[in-house]
């Protein structure tokens, strides 16, 4: 359940980025996370209603977007989507794949009013 | 009221703060010559025994300390202190993870004059610890082989980040149905560059082919003093 530390992070932003703006409160919270992470929605959204309890953000819905992996060739440099971590180029088969995305832990933004 | 209704565009990575402190930490181990690891498995994989078979071999002539990551006691520091191994054990009181500010709470308890290998054993798990950065220069799996040959496609992202795994407890092999074909297979799928090491803490097989390794990881971190 490192969801809850993650979620502390979340929070560690959202109190900063509060404190610029003037809130009543919020209403969406959009999250980005990578496949090549371990964090899952469901326990995100549990760690969510947690902390969220008694501050602007109580009652704002979780949006959880998950980002599919994208690798590179390092070889060929052909770019696709990289399926149920198979790290190979289905064009050249060379194994030897960057990671362009998929790793993502990111607030990406909020809705307020 | 809809018009006060906006969004605030924010893009900021939530494992920002505990990046940062690892990046602090990583300068601490590279300012003081010290090769760091991140050791991480499953509960009963064999960390702490893989620990304690080969470090009696470093101390030899390499300074080596320990940091041990646990939810609760001091078990598994105890075990590596009986072999005089400088050793503080982290208590995360409930948390999967080590993460790299508890990691920096305890670095002052060493003496940095000569270290050359921080081992930090993580709290066991596949799972969490794969996602927090502690400042270590790599990390390295630990899997006995009893845990099954389907763990490297279920814990995809711990293997994708790791620079080796160490396969424990291969005397069991004719025991069980695991199928070592399909572990390395799977391993070297999800990352084709890892290192793999076949060995059995119980028994001693493989392991001189760890140790040398790492020892010669030492030695390349202190040569590449970039």
């Amino acid at each position: 359940m490192h969801e809850m530390s993650l979620m502390g992070g979340v929070f560690e932003v959202l109190e900063q980025t509060l404190s610029q703006h003037d809130i009543k409160r919020v209403l969406q919270v959009k999250l980005k996370v990578g496949e090549l992470t371990n964090a899952e929605p469901e326990a995100l959204a549990m760690a969510f209603e947690a902390y969220s309890k008694d501050t602007l953000c109580e009652g704002a819905e979780l949006i959880v977007e998950r980002v599919p992996v994208r690798g590179c060739c390092r070889k060929c440099q052909h770019v696709f989507t990289v399926k149920t971590m198979f790290f190979l180029c289905p064009k050249c088969q060379n194994t030897s794949i960057e990671v362009i995305q998929g790793e993502e832990l990111l607030l990406e933004s909020l809705e307020v009013e | 009221m809809e018009s006060s209704r906006r969004e605030i565009e924010v893009m900021a990575n939530l494992l920002g703060s505990n990046d940062v402190q690892a990046e602090v930490n990583r300068a601490h181990f590279r300012k003081n010559n010290c090769l760091a690891i991140n050791v991480i498995g499953s509960p009963g994989a064999g960390k702490t025994t893989l620990l304690e078979k080969t470090l009696p071999h470093f101390t030899l002539d390499l300074r080596v300390g320990v940091i041990e990551g646990d939810i609760f006691t001091s078990k598994d520091a105890d075990r590596i202190a009986v072999h005089k191994i400088p050793v503080i054990q982290i208590n995360t009181g409930g948390g999967c993870h080590l993460d790299s500010k508890m990691v920096s709470k305890v670095l002052p308890e060493f003496d940095w004059s000569s270290m050359d290998l921080m081992i930090i054993e993580n709290v066991g798990n596949l799972v969490c610890p794969a996602d927090f950065d502690l400042g270590e220069a790599f990390k390295v799996i630990v899997l006995s082989i009893v845990e099954g040959d389907d763990k490297p496609s279920k814990y995809p992202v711990i293997f994708r980040n790791a620079k080796a795994v160490v396969l424990n407890k291969m005397d069991f092999e004719l025991l069980t149905d695991v199928n070592m074909e399909t572990m390395r297979h799977d391993i070297r799928t999800i990352n084709p560059g890892i290192e793999i090491f076949e060995v059995s803490c119980r028994n001693g097989n493989g392991l001189q082919a760890w140790t040398s390794w790492l020892r010669h990881e030492v030695e390349a971190y202190k040569e590449d003093k970039g």
